[in-house]
């Protein structure tokens, strides 16, 4: 195996990473904030899919426009299933809340079948299979755009997290609940207002994704599946962990399927996030709760 | 009013409940004698089996605690290794489903040494993962499982002891006994567990690790051990699954959905009860099979209520079977929203009602 | 009111012609509508209500009992249990997975209800001496074998690379396509097996690339094909020729992506283009209907259903005489002729002839073999 090779799948593993570290931020602020492991979460990613697709075919927005309509709308979506459905869960046992975010996404992937037939959508845009090159290495356009808007969102949010009286509100509520509540923080608007930034990253990840995958209503799965070692890897609850986390599995999948075998990588992965757990359960930014 | 300890309620059944039990178990042996329908038969089979799935499960994840979302592991184990000692070896299934269990508890042990140092969130997420790297390794080890291919077998051997001939296996009725006696068999083991001191050990560890440490108990031997009983009953359910249907690839018999859906049973029951996975079998099999073959739509249709050629009934003729797992998440959501301790703890709570208002 | 009864009128005159030499006839027909497979299932199930037209006007009344197996095969059993012993249907067109088709097709000889499998692969399902189980589609190994032979017309290819799904049907069709390769004396250079539904396959293309060979052969369903091309383009993997095992490389998705589907040859069990009877007409009348183009196993299905309505229907509904009727019956319809024989190991298996095709300027051609040939295949593959 050349360099070239190895740079090549270095680079693209980077990219795909930036994408994955989207979903994983979502998730992590979702558990750190409830302590609730969200299996809805590539089904809130899925809607914000067919949402960036209808907004594409219908009203010709581009995607990466798009985002500025998908982020606030399902910022709603996220906010209103907390509300309605979470919410009542949150004393409940951990089992309980698990399956009540399966059941949500049954009924997600299952309505927008009803809705859109299991038929795969695909977004193709004048990019979607356009490349810079550099010295022999191709860099993929709308992968790079998504990767800096993902640097763009992680930042804002990294910010909006620690310097805002909002954000701070949100950070002590991950950190103990009841002190927070104490302290006159509204806890209930916080789990609220979380719920709803973690569909928000989610839906925007899937609107990021879309111009270079596809869309069909049970694409969610492979996509909780690995929102959840990622999160773990960087420490449940923490936005710096999970964008490493994102990272090092686009990373860890890539380097492996060149170097080992692309039938073996998940296993990699895997095999990765298990020892994670075994040597530091608390993830690579563990202490650093949101 | 008196609170009801399950103890007391099930030691101290009564002479009608017994009666009552045997009858029921009496009219279950005799069903093929009165049901010739292999359609019927297909529908009891697959209910015995989920009921073996969910009260396996329920071992580990009611009574212990411990909510393992990987049990596709052990099922896949037993399928597999059943399978291939027959298709390789030509070990019939009832050799082979003792070695399926024996690879079932190393693969627990395995299991057990890695999650059990974690817990809540972290032991799920870590139990999906091993399973997941189990179902990736089936699919990868050609040489031995034949990857995506599958393995299908067209004739299982007949089932002799010495010369006398006990089935050849040609219908559905040695199927049906077999479905019957394991579940009742992982019934009496909940049973037992139930009302023994394993039982006390595992219900200490569900209700507080920590505490049930500082009481003396062992955690990893009392962790270990409802995960082997509950291993060991999956990878029966696994092994019959694949004479039953004769056929297992990575898909059928190691997914995460299996995970769930074993999950599922004991949760829509009640956790951590006797009756919970029969209770929870009850309510799914015919629910799922009903959405699935579409006869609600057919129903309505037959009974007038709707005219088949109407908007509605088109409407429902078409899209109600597609709808079946949207139906399947909305009870999910409900049940758990509504009864947090499944159908059986539902119904107990309104009982209790019924007698508080009584009194 | 005189609109009314002016309609009801109508509809009498319509259907009475109809009544008069109506053959009422059971079917069953059993697909993956939900679940994972639901997208290719909706394909069949669209071939099926067409079949169900045509047949309605050749006077045979069809009652189809639509079943849903969700790609699950206990549910498939138990599906396929129901239409044999409860709703006593004449024969059974279905299931559509290879996995549900296995767990069924020993059950048909068992109840002696003839089953006609219309689209699964695997070639192993009429290799078991079955006398009830018949299939229409090529089974796996054709995939490969055909593709290879329309390159060899052309050109003495020296290395082959596979990227393919770890699934049934790719692992099953690169094997067979391997050993074919090696009796061509074509040299392997990569084997690459990847998880259905991966987002990125950049470094395995690149890894590819480095091996610079002569023939790309992949192996996807629907949009994995698609990323696949979209990504071998961005990282300029230029073989002489893309090679696709059906599937994902015959859709008219694919198609539609013209940036990178051109020139890409792919097996098919069908094309709209084909010289078989009715193929044309019945792609015209598939698309208006539902709107979008019928693939291969659109056909299939809608071809196994008219075989299996007309042959019961002769027969007055009688599951054995059906069955003689499709053992020594022969058509020639949609898919070209159609006869169930047993050859090489097979039994009841029509020894389909599938098609290359390519696609040139925004359409699928047809260019092996010369018999059905449309165009000439164009040769060595560049990118657009």
């Amino acid at each position: 195996m050349t360099f070239s090779v190895l740079l090549q799948s270095i680079i693209s593993g980077m990219l795909v990473g930036g994408v994955y570290a989207l979903i994983g931020i979502g998730l992590t602020i979702i558990f750190g904030v409830m302590r609730v492991i969200n299996f809805a979460h590539g089904d809130i990613m899925m809607v914000g899919m067919y949402l960036t697709f209808f907004l594409f075919t219908l009203l010709g927005i581009d995607p990466f426009v798009s985002v500025l309509i998908t982020m606030p709308l399902m910022f709603l979506f996220g906010a209103l299933m907390q509300k309605v459905f979470i919410n009542r869960v949150l004393s409940a046992l951990p089992q309980n809340q698990i399956l009540l975010t399966i059941g949500l996404g049954l009924i997600m992937s299952n309505s927008a079948m009803l809705a859109f037939t299991s038929d795969y959508k695909i977004l193709t845009t004048s990019y979607s299979s356009s490349s810079y090159s550099l010295g022999g290495i191709s860099i993929s356009q709308p992968l790079l755009i998504s990767f800096l808007i993902t640097c763009a969102i992680t930042v804002g949010l990294y910010w909006f997290l620690m310097r805002t009286d909002t954000g701070q509100a949100i950070r002590a509520t991950a950190q103990d609940r009841e002190a927070a509540q104490l302290m006159g923080i509204n806890v209930k608007w916080m789990s609220i207002l979380s719920f709803g930034i973690g569909s928000a990253m989610a839906g925007t990840a899937g609107a990021l994704i879309a111009p270079t995958y596809y869309i069909f209503p049970q694409v969610g799965s492979a996509f909780t599946l690995k929102a959840f070692v990622i999160t773990v890897l960087g420490g449940m609850g923490s936005i710096i962990g999970a964008t490493l986390g994102g990272i090092i599995i686009g990373l860890v999948e890539s380097v492996s399927a060149v170097t080992i075998s692309s039938e073996w990588k998940d296993v990699v992965v895997f095999a990765i996030f298990l020892l994670v757990l075994l040597i530091k359960p608390s993830g690579l930014m563990g202490k650093s709760r949101l | 009013m008196k609170s009801i300890h399950p103890l007391t309620s099930i030691r101290g059944a009564s002479a009608v409940q017994i009666m009552f039990g045997i009858v029921i178990i009496a009219a279950l042996f005799a069903f093929p004698q009165f049901v010739e329908s292999p359609y019927a038969l297909h529908m009891m089979i697959l209910f015995f089996l989920s009921t073996l799935m969910g009260s396996s499960w329920n071992i580990i994840g009611g009574y212990t605690g411990q909510y393992s979302v990987g049990h596709a592991a052990y099922f896949g184990t037993g399928a597999y290794t059943t399978m291939i000692l027959l298709t390789t070896k030509e070990i019939p299934p009832w050799q082979g489903m003792w070695i399926g269990m024996f690879a079932a508890v190393i693969v627990a042990l395995i299991v057990g040494s890695i999650c059990f140092r974690l817990r809540g969130p972290y032991f799920v997420l870590a139990s999906i993962a091993v399973a997941e790297i189990v179902r990736i390794t089936a699919l990868n080890l050609t040489d031995l499982t034949k990857g995506a291919e599958g393995i299908l077998v067209t004739d299982i051997p007949p089932f002799k002891i010495g010369e006398l001939l006990i089935t050849d296996f040609a219908s559905k009725v040695p199927y049906y006994y077999i479905a019957l006696v394991l579940a009742l068999a992982i019934i009496l083991v909940t049973w037992l567990v139930q009302h023994s001191k394993l039982g006390y050990y595992f219900q200490a560890i569900r209700e507080d690790q920590d505490a049930a440490h500082s009481l003396g108990i062992n955690l990893t031997i009392w962790k270990n051990t409802p995960l082997v009983i509950s291993a060991v009953f999956t990878s029966l359910a696994g092994s019959f699954y694949a004479i039953f249907i004769k056929f297992i690839d990575p898909t059928t018999v190691l997914p995460l959905d299996l995970s769930v859906q074993i999950v599922l049973i004991s949760i829509i029951g009640g956790i951590g009860t006797i009756w919970g996975p029969v209770v929870g079998s009850l309510v799914l099999v015919p629910l799922s099979e009903a959405l699935r073959s579409n006869v609600i739509a057919q129903w309505l249709i037959n009974s007038g209520m709707v005219d088949a050629e109407s908007g509605t009934g088109v409407f429902l003729k078409e899209h109600l079977a597609h709808a079946h797992v949207l139906i399947y998440g909305i009870l999910v959501v409900v049940v758990i929203l509504f009864m947090p301790e499944g159908v059986m703890g539902y119904v107990k709570k309104l009982a209790a009602k019924k007698k508080g208002g009584e009194a | 009111m005189i609109r009314k009864i002016a309609a009801s009128a109508l509809v009498m005159a319509l259907a009475l012609p109809g009544i008069s030499q109506a053959a009422r006839v059971k079917i069953g027909f059993v697909n993956s509508i939900t679940g994972p497979e639901a997208p290719i299932g909706e394909n069949l199930t669209n071939g099926v209500t067409l079949a169900l037209e045509d047949l309605k006007k050749k006077g045979i009344e069809v009652d189809l009992i639509k079943e849903d197996d969700t790609g699950k095969p206990e549910k498939s059993l138990a599906a396929f249990e129901k239409l044999a012993t409860r709703d006593n249907v004449a024969g059974v067109v279905g299931p559509y997975t290879s996995a549900c088709s296995s767990a069924v097709a020993s059950q048909a000889d068992k109840y002696k209800v003839p089953l006609l499998i219309p689209a699964a692969a695997k070639e192993e399902i009429t290799r078991k001496g079955y006398k009830y189980v018949f299939r229409l589609n090529a089974p796996a190994d054709v995939y490969s074998s055909v593709l290879m032979d329309a390159v060899q017309t052309i050109d003495k290819p020296k290395t082959i690379a596979f990227i393919y799904e770890s699934t049934d049907f790719g692992t099953s069709t690169v094997k067979t396509a391997k050993e074919y390769a090696k009796k061509l004396g074509i040299q392997e250079v990569a084997d690459e097996k990847y998880q259905k539904g991966a987002p990125d396959f950049r470094s395995t293309l690149t890894k590819i690339k480095s091996k610079n060979p002569d023939l790309v052969f992949m192996v996807s369903y629907v949009v994995d094909a698609i990323t696949l091309m979209r990504q071998s383009k961005e990282i300029g993997l230029s073989p002489k020729a893309f090679l696709g095992g059906g599937a994902g490389f015959t859709t008219a998705q694919f198609l539609a992506q013209k940036e990178i589907s051109n020139m890409v040859m792919s097996s098919t069990q069908w094309t709209d283009d084909v010289s078989w009877p009715g193929a044309a007409d019945f792609a015209k009348r598939y698309t208006a209907k539902f709107k979008k183009e019928p693939t291969y196993h659109a056909a299939c299905a809608y071809e196994a259903m008219v075989i299996m309505a007309e042959t019961a229907s002769k027969n007055g509904g009688d599951r054995d005489k059906t069955r003689n009727g499709l053992k020594a019956g022969h058509w020639n319809g949609v898919m070209g002729e159609v006869k169930f024989a047993d050859y090489a190991g097979f039994t009841n298996q029509n020894n389909h002839q599938m098609l290359v095709q390519q696609v040139q300027n925004g359409k699928y051609e047809t260019v092996f073999p010369p018999k059905f040939a449309t165009k000439k295949a164009l040769y060595p593959f560049k990118w657009k």
